[in-house]
């Protein structure tokens, strides 16, 4: 057994919600970005996560009945929204076509924020629980001392 | 079959990481969809063994279970993060409360090596 798995788990998730959270900045941060490297309006990007599976071949010498426990989160795909770009009346926007339509990006801020407290809020619980793992560590090092 | 007391705290601890390890990762698996729980069940099989008088070295192993029957989101995950904070509250103090008794018992080897002084 890897001594320090249950704070790798733990750091996966971090990392994976650290991730998200990034994604919503930059979806707030690009509300009405127009023009983008692949043309066009911005589009919504979301993480999506997976369970991060560990190769069991590696823990065939462990005591422990280590099988069937998996060891945390990946962020499997950061994915771009194909609906269509919201259509906006502003003929003097230089970016408006023919019929003073501007497209901008289908961003819902509401949706957003949702998304940055749920991350936010699985961050603090993930450092809960590191805290735990680490106050148990070292708990068992205190063994046979005094 | 007289129950080796210090093996069993040893197994016990044991348990109580892994579990810290299966709530971790339910934790962390707390926002992927189709997720299913891991719980790991020990205590149960060492009371069964101790109430049967048989205590083999198979039921002093802890077991991870996944639970496919409950759901909690329409996406198919099924961790309740409150019950996984309480698990884990309640495994950190027991976790404590076996390396104190391991302590404990290590001190009493340590006193009769001694030959009682101190």
């Amino acid at each position: 057994m890897k001594v320090f798995s249950a704070m790798a788990t733990s750091a996966s998730a971090l990392t994976a919600e650290k991730m998200r959270i990034d994604v919503v900045a930059q979806n707030v941060a690009n509300m009405n970005t127009t023009r983008t490297p692949e043309g066009g309006p911005y589009r919504r990007r979301r993480v999506v996560f997976s369970e991060l599976l560990t190769d069991a071949s590696r823990h065939r010498f462990v005591r422990l009945p280590s099988r069937g426990v998996r060891q945390g989160v990946q962020v499997a795909a950061v994915l771009s929204d194909e609906r269509p770009p919201r259509m906006v009346h502003d003929p003097d926007h230089p970016d408006a076509d023919a019929e003073g339509m501007v497209a901008m990006p289908d961003i819902n801020i509401v949706n957003e924020m949702v998304d940055l407290m749920t991350a936010s809020r699985a961050y603090e619980t993930n450092v809960q629980v590191l805290n735990v793992t680490k106050s148990m560590k070292l708990r068992a090092l205190e063994i046979g001392r005094g | 079959m007289r129950v080796n007391v210090t093996e069993l705290l040893f197994r016990a601890m044991d348990a109580a990481a892994l579990r810290q390890r299966v709530v971790a990762n339910n934790v962390a698996n707390a926002n992927t969809p189709g997720f299913k729980r891991s719980f790991v069940s020990f205590e149960e099989h060492v009371r069964d063994a101790i109430t049967r008088g048989n205590v083999t070295p198979a039921s002093l192993q802890p077991k991870v279970h996944t639970d496919r029957i409950t759901a909690m989101r329409d996406d198919g995950n099924n961790v309740n993060i409150d019950h996984e904070m309480v698990v884990m509250a309640a495994n950190a103090i027991q976790f404590q409360a076996l390396s104190q008794q391991l302590s404990d018992r290590f001190s009493l080897y340590r006193y009769v090596i001694n030959e009682g002084r101190r």
